[in-house]
């Protein structure tokens, strides 16, 4: 027996998915967390550090590590990448003047070999706000057309502030994890 | 758990030699273990070796604390009630070992009851510390010591400009010494950009979901209350009045803020910052407040985390502007009507 096959058979019987929440500060990482939890998000502190979250997936498990988005602790990012099968970028589609800081950290993000198996959902948060890019504007800053080949990849809408598009994400990305991970079902 | 050490009787048949000789010192081992545990636990204090002595002084001493507990009224008893419960706890684990295990259950469970009622007289008497960061999450402490050096010569990463298909918001850019006046009421603008100022003074009046905020030189900025974030970047020797949910200050130099948050604001390299409180009036303005959440003082604006300074004590970063430096509430008479220039 492999050691992927072990690790397999773990996961399945736990039915349980590492999920990484990353983005640039502001993006509203934490508020979608909080949302998708059916928790109170009208006081939210810029995240310093990280907060982990379960919570009950459909079937799944999903736990959820959201890390904060400023610059001074972005280097510490890669100290969560191990095991993580869905990465969730976050976008603030009315932040117009950072999209190049956000392609740029999406980038270097996307090249790291522990995160090469997962798959990407990213969420263009925000659209709640006159102003703001439409997802299919957001692909096209982000080139993610241009993306590696083998990556499942989705972009999706949403307001983190009235909850639309989150669930259809996390669907997403969801079903497309347990598709690659508990291929036996 | 000392009486599982009793059952050494094997149902299972061992074929294996070794792993039978094996299992015998193993056996072994634990007996010895036992044997020795008895012999230390023989000098203890008589008046306990039986289960009801035990419940008996158990039962005393829980109701002196229960008696504490309730005549407490000041902090200062607090430590003695705390420690009783310690001592108390002690007490049941001096006397584990001889007694069942329901009585082992039912001591614990009355201590941790006594614990959740001291938490709530403690919560009561004395008010919640507040939150503050502590060291441990600092992994480059050389890097952070150098602080105080680098704060000086902070400079911006390099952002290579790309051309995107992006289009411009709503915004004050690029101006110099003017007073630049907007009324968000009944307008549809959900963000709305400040950038690119020198000596100017801005005037916003309403609400918007966003206010994005960078290079600013010499300015002055009054603003309505903001639903969601603001962020800022690149600011000197400003004056901002600003209330929002959220609050993130980049790379702010010799600037003052007068804030009102819902979170704790934050700031990221920068220093010589001083904050206070809100202090801005237009017609209308509690009705604004009131939407945004933000109608009552939170005290927010000197909680303020520097995420370049993440240790207990003060940041050097930033101070509390001294009361008689404030400036007086701003009031923006005459702006009702007023869309100004854009």
């Amino acid at each position: 027996m492999g050691l992927l096959s072990i690790i397999r058979k773990i996961k399945k019987k736990e039915k349980e998915m590492r999920i990484l929440m990353v983005g640039l500060d502001n993006s509203g990482k934490t508020t979608i967390v909080l949302k998708i939890n059916g928790e109170d998000t009208s006081v939210i502190s810029p995240t310093l550090g990280f907060n982990i979250k379960t919570i009950t997936y459909q079937k799944y498990t999903l736990n959820i590590w959201d890390v904060g988005g400023q610059r001074t602790i972005r280097s510490y990012w890669r100290n969560y990448f191990e095991q993580t099968d869905g990465l969730v970028w976050v976008v603030d589609s009315s932040d117009l003047r950072r999209l190049d800081d956000c392609k740029m950290e999406l980038d270097n993000l996307l090249k790291e070999e522990r995160l090469s198996g997962a798959s990407l959902l990213i969420l263009a948060n925000k659209q709640d706000i006159n102003g703001a890019l439409t997802p299919t504007e957001i692909a096209k800053v982000l080139n993610l057309e241009a993306m590696d080949k083998t990556r499942h990849w989705k972009i999706v809408g949403c307001s983190a502030y009235t909850g639309e598009g989150l669930l259809e994400g996390f669907d997403w990305l969801v079903q497309d994890i347990a598709s690659r991970i508990y291929l036996l079902d | 758990m000392p009486n599982m050490e009793g059952e050494e009787t094997p149902h299972r048949q061992i074929p294996d030699e070794t792993l039978q000789k094996k299992h015998q010192s193993m056996i072994d081992r634990l007996a010895a273990r036992r044997q020795t545990r008895l012999e230390t636990r023989k000098p203890d204090s008589p008046d306990s070796s039986s289960t009801s002595a035990f419940l008996s002084r158990f039962n005393d001493f829980k109701n002196s604390i229960t008696t504490q507990i309730e005549s407490a009224a000041d902090p200062s008893c607090l430590t003695d009630i705390s420690s009783s419960i310690s001592d108390l706890e002690k007490l049941v684990a001096e006397n584990s070992y001889r007694l069942p295990s329901y009585e082992i259950r039912a001591s614990l469970k009355t201590i941790s009851d006594l614990r959740q009622n001291l938490d709530t007289l403690t919560a009561h008497i004395v008010p919640k510390k507040k939150f503050s960061f502590k060291n441990k999450p600092v992994k480059k402490e050389t890097h952070i010591i150098n602080q105080d050096t680098e704060c000086n010569t902070v400079s911006l990463p390099e952002l290579k400009k790309t051309s995107l298909p992006v289009r411009d918001s709503p915004g004050f850019r690029d101006k110099q010494s003017q007073v630049l006046v907007k009324n968000f009421k009944g307008s549809e603008i959900g963000e709305f950009t400040i950038s690119g100022l020198d000596s100017c003074e801005v005037k916003l009046v309403g609400s918007v979901n966003a206010l994005f905020i960078n290079q600013l030189k010499n300015c002055k900025v009054y603003v309505g209350p903001v639903m969601g974030s603001i962020l800022i970047e690149e600011v000197e020797n400003c004056l901002l009045v600003l209330a929002s949910h959220q609050i993130r200050i980049h790379f702010a130099k010799r600037s003052d803020f007068y804030l009102r948050a819902r979170s704790r604001p934050i700031i990221e390299d920068s220093n010589e910052v001083r904050f206070a409180p809100y202090c801005l009036k237009y017609k209308g303005i509690e009705a604004d407040l009131e939407v945004a959440g933000l109608n009552e003082e939170t005290g927010n604006w000197t909680n303020v985390d520097d995420f370049k300074w993440l240790r207990a004590v003060q940041s050097p970063n930033w101070s509390v502007l001294p009361e008689e430096e404030r400036i007086g509430t701003v009031d923006l008479v005459d702006l009702e009507c007023g869309n100004g220039t854009i």
